[in-house]
């Protein structure tokens, strides 16, 4: 099985950074993209086609549900919202990714005295 | 959501995705355009920072499916569309993996029928074997004494005359004890079996009919049980009649009748029939506690006789499974026989594999460019997969047909009497073994494309315009290949030149008889006839007289255990001067008796001395023993004149001749193992059986210029008119009667042959595919080696030395492994050594000449390359 291409990231940073942006307010995948890439002033080399494989991945296991709908530009557009376990889910992960990052920075600090 | 209604919401699914990820690219575009770029700048732009659009839309779509089992049915609708676009590809390798898978299958039936499907009877892993054989005597006081299982004997090669309706007939009866039926736990399609205490003297007036035997003798009357006929002259009541699915022992019977246990009649009860035992186990016992049980039974049982028993008798008795004793026999020839198609399908296997490699090699750039548009190497790697289980997987089904085909012959080229025989059909176990064969089969034969895909460097060869780097792999491979392809036919082929050199020897034994020209038939009167012994013995010399009038006839006969017969008269004689080894009792001869005129109907030589004469008959006592005996007892010294005495008789007979040996048993073996010595007598009231009476079977032997048929009709009429309940039964030629005894043999020769033939072809084919594969590489570089003024020769050279290469490796290959395997077959060899030199130099010989051929056709192409052609085709 072919694996999303994560190039940069790590397994599962892409899908916490889709739940967090959501949680501010309910997006369609072009905006969503165009929200990470300038939120992270693109330094993250994000291929927008890697959004849609992930977002299917969150409708599946229902942490965010879509509805089509018109968007402002006058587009049919499918806009995603957070459930109630995807902001459940969304707390966890960033944890415990605030945990490893912990961990990894205090690693790289020792390294470094 | 379930997986229905997923499966069911699939589609809209996968069109909405497709629709979203247009709007986005449409957005995206938008955007830039607004920003100032030209349209398809923009577009341009858009695409690049999206990525690839089929492998996101493939990679959302996976989300939601099962992923292995979807894109492998997308792998098989591609698989079938690939060979149905090469289809003399696909028709050429569907064939020859058929004829492998179907080959397999075939043998494949037999042994589980045979080996693998448990005896048609309830709990038939209860069921047991000893291995020893035993007399009424012992097998009575085993019943009784033995407490781990129910035991049963039986007794074959015993015939029975039908009478009483219309024309008297021969039929082939089986002794069994009172428990035998019980023990199987068979039930009787009618009636009952016997009971217990229906072997005794008195009570066993009784016979049970084969359901065969039932249909066509007495039309399937269902009144007959109850009623009587009349065997041998003695009326017995048919208590039962078998399904038709019942042998025991063997197809061969057709009526069962109890055993006469009799402790009076001494012979009999404790000399008569060695009979195989089996057993059923005891609820609660084991087969370990049976054997012990044997064992000590055996430790006593000797006392019980009336005569010291040697102590090398049933020394080694053991308790088996049933089925592992019923078909010790067959088990080795079986087992070599898929051996034999085990490597013929591996060599199919390597032939198709290796089409599949040329395939995959002109099919690199349709690899390359689907790697390059984001397939996997794993991906690629399944689909080449998927499509060889396929490609197997419709050989299979062919290989089925031709399976079913195979399994009907194979049961008529095996002999009648192969226990269990008839239980050899296709059944799930076959169906699962020839799926699992199928799968098996397609990924070897995938299994060479798919290593050369993941070695080869799939870009590159997009770049190279097909002669990338993989094709030396690829060429590595395929030579491989084909040198364990040639390797695994010279094995073959040697396995089949030793079946055939020992075949050619068993069919040119010298059997010391003369078998041309000469009629046989048995000829016998009730036994009650021949009680009174001057009735029997004018009977039989009034159908000498009168066949001996007939037109055509040089002489005749009679003799009462015919040569290769399948019948053994044994008798225990007294050897003048013969001092038996301690513990042993007088020697077990094999006594043959025959009319004076035997030896000269059948051809056989006198060595010593004379042959009998018509005064024999009525004169002093004589014997006449073959050359073989008057070795082991008489060494060193001439046997005339000395003197040998049947067991209780008074005189001792004098030998008046040597005969030569005479293969009487098989063609392998003058006599069993277990016999110490031949004798002949003269027929006459002295000669008598172990039962103390003139043999009433006698096998009539005729020399004659005239049809057989009509030799036959008349010998009928004579009988028939002389006594009208002696059938005459078994009538044959003398030369089928030999050639029968290498039916077996024969049977196994052939299948090899087969394989070994179907194994030579599909090398040829492998060594010819392989060579016309590389002459069509090279074509350029031969193009270019011409123009620049290179010979034929050594174009010749060039190409023959490539052939020759692996043709050679493969055959050295394939001898060095003929003598580590060959070794396995050894004991179905009869002189000629699994090492035979002959053979194995004479087939290295041909295999050598054969891929010389091979190779020479694809070098003919290649000397004949135009160089212009050759250059301005690239």
């Amino acid at each position: 099985m072919s694996k999303p291409q994560q190039r940069d990231l790590f397994p599962g940073a892409l899908e916490m950074m889709i739940l967090r942006t959501l949680k501010r307010r309910p997006l369609h995948g072009y905006a969503l993209v165009q929200h990470i890439k300038r939120t992270s002033d693109d330094l993250l080399q994000i291929e927008e086609g890697s959004l849609y494989p992930a977002l299917q991945r969150l409708l599946k296991a229902e942490l965010v549900k879509a509805e089509w709908g018109v968007s402002s530009t006058n587009r049919r557009v499918r806009t995603y919202e957070l459930t109630k376990a995807g902001a459940k889910h969304l707390e966890q992960e960033v944890s415990r990714f605030e945990r490893m990052l912990d961990g990894i920075t205090r690693v790289l600090a020792a390294d470094e005295s | 959501m379930t997986w229905l209604t997923q499966l069911f919401s699939r589609r809209r699914l996968y069109d909405e995705l497709s629709e979203e990820i247009q709007q986005h690219l449409e957005e995206k575009i938008a955007g830039l355009v607004a920003e100032g770029m030209s349209r398809p700048d923009a577009t341009r732009a858009a695409r690049r920072e999206f990525g690839n659009v089929s492998l996101t839309e493939e990679e959302s779509r996976e989300v939601w499916q099962w992923p292995s089992l979807e894109s492998f049915l997308a792998d098989i609708r591609f698989g079938a569309r690939t060979l149905r676009k090469s289809l003399a590809f696909t028709a050429i390798a569907v064939f020859t993996l058929a004829l492998g898978i179907g080959a397999n299958t075939a043998i494949f039936s037999l042994v589980n029928g045979i080996l693998l499907i448990p005896l048609p009877y309830p709990h038939p892993e209860r069921l047991v074997s000893v291995t020893g054989a035993y007399p009424q005597g012992a097998l009575v006081a085993m019943r009784e004494q033995v407490r781990t299982m129910d035991v049963g004997a039986y007794a074959e090669g015993h015939d029975f005359n039908l009478s009483g309706q219309g024309e008297p007939v021969r039929l082939t009866a089986t002794l069994v004890s009172a428990e035998l039926f019980s023990v199987l736990k068979a039930q009787p399609e009618l009636g009952r079996v016997f009971e217990r205490g229906e072997d005794l003297p008195g009570k066993d007036n009784y016979v049970i009919l084969s359901h065969a035997l039932w249909r066509q003798h007495f039309g399937g009357d269902a009144t007959l049980i109850g009623r009587s006929i009349e065997l041998e002259g003695v009326s017995r009541e048919v208590v039962g009649v078998m399904p038709a699915d019942f042998h025991f022992p063997s197809t061969k019977t057709q009526i069962w009748i109890p055993l006469h246990n009799d402790p009076r009649s001494i012979p009999t009860y404790w000399a008569g029939d060695f009979m195989p035992v089996i057993g059923r186990l005891r609820p609660e016992a084991t087969l370990q506690q049976a054997h012990a049980e044997i064992r000590l039974f055996q430790a006593h049982v000797g006392a019980l006789f009336p005569w010291p028993m040697p102590a090398s008798w049933n020394a080694d008795v053991s308790v088996v499974p049933l089925q592992d004793g019923m078909v010790a026999d067959v088990r080795v020839r079986l087992l070599l026989l898929l051996a034999a198609v085990g490597m013929v399908l591996l060599i199919a296997c390597t032939n198709v594999a290796n089409l599949t490699l040329s395939r995959a090699a002109t099919r690199e750039k349709e690899f390359a460019l689907r790697a390059a548009m984001g397939a996997g190497r794993r991906r690629i790697t399944r689909q080449l997969l998927t499509e060889s289980v396929l490609l197997a997987s419709l050989g299979g089904l062919l290989g089925l047909a031709f399976a079913i085909e195979g399994l009907a012959l194979l049961k008529t080229l095996l002999p009648a009497d192969t226990p269990q025989l008839t239980a050899a059909h296709m059944d799930w176990r076959v169906l699962a073994f020839t799926g699992g064969l199928a799968i098996l089969t397609g990924l070897l034969v995938g299994l060479a494309p798919a290593l050369q895909i993941s070695h080869g460097a799939l870009v590159d060869s997009l770049k190279s315009g097909g002669r990338g780097a993989a094709v030396s792999i690829s060429h590595r491979l395929r030579s491989g290949l084909v040198v364990g392809e040639i390797a695994l036919a010279v094995l073959l082929v040697i396995a089949a030149g030793l079946m055939i050199r020992s075949f050619w020897a068993l069919s040119h034994v010298n059997p010391g008889f003369r078998p041309e020209h000469i009629l046989t038939a048995r000829i016998t009167p009730n036994e009650s006839f021949c009680h009174d012994t001057e009735r029997c013995l004018t009977f039989y010399q009034t159908v000498l007289d009168k066949v001996q009038s007939l037109p055509g006839v040089k002489g005749a006969a009679f003799v009462n255990t015919l040569p290769l017969g399948g019948r053994v008269s044994k008798r225990s004689l007294d050897v003048e001067n013969h001092v038996d080894a301690p513990g042993e009792s007088a020697p077990l001869f094999w006594l043959n008796v025959v009319t004076p005129g035997y030896f000269r109907v059948m051809g056989i030589p006198v060595l010593s001395g004379r042959a009998f004469e018509d005064s024999d008959v009525s004169g002093s006592p004589v014997a006449v023993v073959t050359a073989e005996t008057a070795r082991r007892f008489w060494p060193d010294q001439s046997a005339i004149g000395k003197h040998i005495r049947l067991l209780d008789d008074k005189d001792w007979r004098t030998i008046v001749g040597v005969i030569s040996d005479v293969r009487a048993y098989d063609l392998q073996h003058n006599a069993p193992k277990w016999i110490d010595g031949s004798a002949y007598v003269p027929y006459n009231p002295l000669a008598t059986l172990e039962n103390k009476r003139v043999p009433s079977e006698m096998t009539i032997a005729i020399r004659s210029t005239a049809e057989g048929s009509e030799v036959a009709a008349l010998l009928r009429e004579s009988v028939a008119a002389l006594n009208h309940e002696a059938p005459v039964s078994e009538v044959q030629a003398m030369d089928a009667v030999v050639s029968g005894a290498v039916s077996a043999p024969a049977a196994t020769t052939s299948l090899f042959v087969a394989f070994a033939s179907l194994a030579l072809v599909l090398g040829i084919i492998g060594i010819y595919g392989v060579l016309s594969y590389l002459v069509a590489q090279r074509t350029r570089e031969i193009g270019l080696r011409v123009a620049l003024g290179a010979q034929r020769p050594d174009v010749l050279y060039l190409v023959m030395k490539e052939g020759a290469k692996f043709s050679l490796a493969g055959i050295a290959l394939g001898l060095a492994s003929a003598v580590v395997v060959t070794r396995l077959m050894a004991s179905e060899l009869y002189a000629v050594s699994p090492l035979d030199p002959f053979t194995y130099l004479a087939v290295a010989m041909v295999m050598a000449a054969v891929a010389f051929l091979a190779c020479y056709v694809p070098t003919r192409r290649a000397m004949r390359v135009d160089p212009v052609i050759a250059l301005r085709y690239e």
